[in-house]
Formats: structure tokens, sequence, C-alpha cells
């Protein structure tokens, strides 16, 4: 073998980069193109759109305006729209297509924000398909009898729905990454959104002094007051949210992208 | 070309690839031989910047890997053919692909029909594959982007012998228009017919490399198997001359050139009906360099 020869080198200068418009197109297209994507996404839609019917033919006529609608559609979003990012993530490792992903983009930091681009684009259009579904039901609440006002808060519709729901898509994206496991992120998904302000409730109703710690330790609590009241937190409701949020989202968001960035895809 | 220099990883205090150095020439087939565990993936896994390596590189082109933008339009990979989305029919597969690269979705038709899976097959989930179908569809994926340099994992893992052929000669001629294929495998038979150059490796270090001839030349046992008319009385002449013989099947082991045997046994007036080279073939030389790294042992004295 002559490894005397001069190396042959390939001319990449005039091949470009593979943009992020285009890395952030084909990410937002793997969420939907798996049957359990497509299938995810389509049920959440329609869990919204059975909610919002029940909640139409069950409530007091004076309770059937469409903030009343999309305040429950941003709700039942905030649960399942993590998952769908976790999926979109965790996919890589659990399914392994990640051997191909990070080889035609070897720059890891670019899929990452493509990802995280990509599970925004989506958590979107969730969004507003869901406040469509919430004018659909607000006419179908005033056939039962309902006189509807059609006004929004503003501070509703950015704290209560889309900042909620971003800060979904943030806690799907770091657990996912933190764990790179669809079943186990899915699961420690729900420990953190069902069980663990269960038992924040619970120790709450032991103790007093428990009570007033809560927001400041709790995620979940310190995110009450984005749907409740005015909808405006106010400056230490604020502090809270800053105070768990780092916690509970911008530390663990901060390892599992240093892990993604890391790990072996095998 | 790839060029690896000094190339080590470790994974705690194992060395699964030890200081190893080859190059992979354009215009021709490199097979990348050794038993399973020898460091063979590890090798590619790092070639394509999925694995840093603890010491040394490998370029492509003169690339990192990680430096080359857009990396498919020059260099397909094959490391896996089950690593894909279990749920993503074949074509879907090669769209992102395709998509990623930024190419037309013809590229995506043609590539089903380069590797003759058809329409229906193409619009099947990759649960639903044979491993022979997965294997044609990361064939088809390595290829999408037109790239001057391939470097497949076990390429013919599952693929039937016409399909074994049908990518000998896909690489054969992807080669002689001048790309770079590296190819790696544990089976010698497979890379013995379709390499140009062979590495041998085993233990994460390189045992032998060079093309078939030169590596047949490292066996330097002279032997010589001969059946004749009269086994006794050319065991005799032969002996007579100083070499040694012993029985082996039907016939004979002589430790010296066919020429010689040919010319005792002129002498001695015996007839030939059998006179060929003793020497160990490529599998034995293969077993013999790897023999540390091998799980089996061999049973004593089996040749192939």
């Amino acid at each position: 073998m002559s490894t005397t020869t001069a190396p042959i080198p390939i001319d990449v200068n005039a091949t470009e980069h593979v943009p992020m418009s285009r890395l952030a197109a084909v990410e937002f297209r793997k969420a939907l193109d798996t049957r359990a994507g497509r299938w995810f996404a389509a049920s959440i839609v329609a869990l919204v759109l059975v909610v919002l019917t029940i909640y139409a033919l069950a409530t007091a006529a004076t309770e059937k305006n469409y903030e009343d609608f999309i305040s429950i559609a941003g709700f039942v979003l905030g649960y399942f729209i993590p998952i769908l990012i976790i999926m979109l993530v965790t996919s890589e490792s659990s399914q392994r297509n990640g051997l191909v992903t990070f080889a035609l983009e070897p720059r890891r930091s670019r899929i990452i924000i493509a990802k995280l681009l990509a599970g925004l684009l989506l958590a979107a259009c969730v969004m507003v398909l869901a406040a469509l579904m919430a004018v659909i039901a607000t006419l179908f609440g005033s056939l039962t009898g309902g006189t509807p006002e059609w006004g929004v808060d503003g501070n509703l519709l950015f704290n209560g729905f889309v900042l909620a729901n971003l800060i979904g898509v943030l806690v799907g994206f770091a657990i996912a990454t933190l764990l790179m496991n669809t079943a186990a992120a899915i699961v420690v998904y729900f420990v953190y959104t069902f069980i663990l302000p269960t038992a924040v409730g619970i120790l709450s109703a032991l103790s007093e002094g428990f009570e007033k710690v809560a927001p400041w330790i709790d995620f979940n609590t310190a995110q009450l007051p984005l749907f409740e009241g005015d909808y405006i937190p106010n400056g230490e409701e604020w502090a809270q949210l800053a105070v768990t949020g780092t916690i509970w989202l911008i530390i663990p968001l901060f390892l599992g992208i240093q892990r993604l960035l890391r790990i072996e895809f095998k | 070309m790839i060029t690896v220099e000094g190339l080590t990883k470790a994974y705690g205090g194992f060395k699964a690839v030890n200081d190893i150095s080859f190059v992979a020439q354009p215009g021709r087939v490199t097979g990348f031989l050794g038993p399973n565990g020898a460091g063979k993936t590890t090798t590619m896994r790092v070639m394509v910047g999925l694995t840093p390596a603890t010491h040394g590189r490998a370029t492509i082109g003169g690339h990192l890997y990680h430096d080359i933008p857009n990396p498919g339009r020059h260099v397909g990979v094959l490391l896996d053919a089950s690593a894909q989305h279990a749920g993503r029919t074949g074509r879907e597969i090669l769209t992102i692909g395709a998509k990623t690269m930024g190419l037309p979705e013809t590229r995506v038709d043609e590539m089903l029909h380069l590797v003759s899976l058809s329409d229906t097959e193409a619009k099947r989930r990759l649960r639903n594959y044979s491993l022979g179908m997965k294997q044609r569809l990361g064939i088809a994926h390595a290829l999408l982007g037109d790239p001057s340099v391939l470097i497949l994992d076990e390429p013919a893992n599952g693929l039937d012998p016409a399909g074994i052929r049908w990518m000998r000669t896909l690489l054969k001629g992807y080669a002689d228009r001048g790309g770079t294929v590296f190819l790696s495998s544990h089976l010698l038979n497979e890379v013995e017919l379709i390499a140009d150059e062979m590495i041998l490796i085993g233990m994460g270090t390189i045992v032998a490399q060079g093309d078939k001839k030169s590596l047949l030349a490292m066996d330097t046992n002279v032997s010589s198997l001969v059946m004749s008319l009269d086994n006794a009385r050319l065991t005799e002449a032969l002996q007579q001359k100083g070499h040694t013989v012993a029985a082996e099947g039907e016939g004979l082991r002589v430790n010296c050139a066919p020429e010689d045997v040919g010319r005792v046994a002129l002498e001695a007036q015996v007839v030939l009906v059998d006179l060929r080279s003793g020497a160990a073939g490529l599998e034995d030389l293969f077993l013999e360099l790897t023999s540390e790294s091998q799980r089996d042992e061999l049973p004593e004295g089996a040749t192939a």
C-alpha cells in the first residue's frame, strides 16, 4: 500500500452547508411522517375537540365565552404537546435513526436547534388549530343557549396559551434530551406533570409552611398564575417562575443538550 | 480517498482500536476484514464523526468528516441498515435523506429503481422489511447524494447470492468510475471477490494489508499436495531426496514446491493424478493472523 502518494483531496468549496430552514423542515416532517407521530398529533386535536364539546354542553350559559373555550383548549394542549416533542427527540436514539441524522449533519448543535424550531412550529400549528376549534365550540355553545362574548384578554392569550405551551415544549425537550429514551421520557414527563403537583398538594395541605414555599420550588405551582385571575403574574410570581424555571427547566435543558452533543449514537 | 492516521479509540482501559493507519484509494474497492469485535465498526464510526477518536484521526479527501459541508453529497454512509425509524416507509426514509441534502424527489425514484425496490415495497414500513431489503434501502440511502466516497459496514449482510453479486457489480462499477469504496465484512469470501485491496484487523490492530497476491505471498511455508497411482513409491522417492512427506486424505503433503514434486515423480516414473500448491489460502492466513482475537479455537490440524 502506497502511503507515500499525495492525498487526493475532495473539493468541498462549491458545496453549501445544509441551511437551517431545510434542517428544521425535515425535522418537522419527521414528527409527522410515522404512524405514531401522525396519530398522536391527530389525537391531541381530537381530544381538544371532545373536551370543548363536553364543556359546551355541560356548562352554564354565562360561561360559554370564547375566552373560556380557548383557555380550556390551551390547558389540554399543555399536557400533550411536550409528548410530541419527546417523541421527536428521543426517536433518534430509541429508533436509532440518529446514526443517519448525525451522519448527514455532523454539527449536532444545528440538529438540536432544528428540532427545537420544528417543535415550536408544531406547537404553533396545534395551537392555531385549537384556537380555531375554540371558535367552533363557541358557536356551538351559542346554539346550546349561550350568549358568548368573543373578546379575549391579551394576557390570557399570551401567558395562559402561548407562554404556557412554550414552557411545555421546552420541558419536553429537556426531559427528552436528558433521557434519550421514548418510554422513559414519557413516564418521567407524567410524573413531572401529574404526580409531582399531587405530592406538592398533599404536602401543602399537611404543612402550612410548605404551602408558602411550594411556589418557590415547584414549577407547576409557580405556573398557576399564568392560567388564573387576570393571567398576569405579579412581581413575586414572576420571580417564583424564574426560580423554579431555572431549577426544573433551564438546568435540565442545559444538561440535556450537553448530553445530546456528546453521546455516541449506536 | 480515506486516510486513517494513528487512530486509537479507547473505552476506559479497553482499546477498541489501537493505533491503526491505512489509506483507501480512489478507483479501488478496499475491504476491511476482521472477526466480530475486531474494531471494524468503531473505525468506521470514527471516520464519519459519530465517535470521537482518542488519538489520531481519519480524513476523507483531506477533510475531517465534521468539516465537510452537506457531507451526504460527498460521502455515502451505511453503518447499520436497521438504524432507521421502524415506522417510516422505505420511500419516506429516502425522501428525508434527499430533502436534507437538498436533492429533488426524482432522485428517490432513481435510487429505488437502482436497488430494485418496487413501488409497493417502497410503501411498506421498515419494520416489515427483510434484512436484505433493509440492506438494499441502506445502499440506496448511501448513494443518494452521488458521493465520491462510500463507507459501508457489512453491506452484504443478509443479501441473497444474487443480491451479493448485484452489489459486487454495483460497487466495482462505482470504483471503476473513480469512486473510493471502503467496505467491511467478517466474511473473507465476500471481500476476496470484490476488494482490490484488503485490510485485515484483529483485536483493534491491523495484522496485514495489501492486495490478494501480496497477502498470499506472506505465507512462507512452501508445500504441495499430490496424488499418484502409487503413493508408496512416490513417498519413498521423495524421502530419498530429503523431503518430508505426510499422508493427507487420499494423497500426500510434501514440504516443497509442486515443481520439485513433479521432477521427482518424473524420475521415479510415477503417474500423478493431482498436483497443486499446498500453501495456505487467504482464509487460513486470515484465521492465522487473527487467531488471537478469534472466539472459537480451530480443531487441531484443520485446514481449509
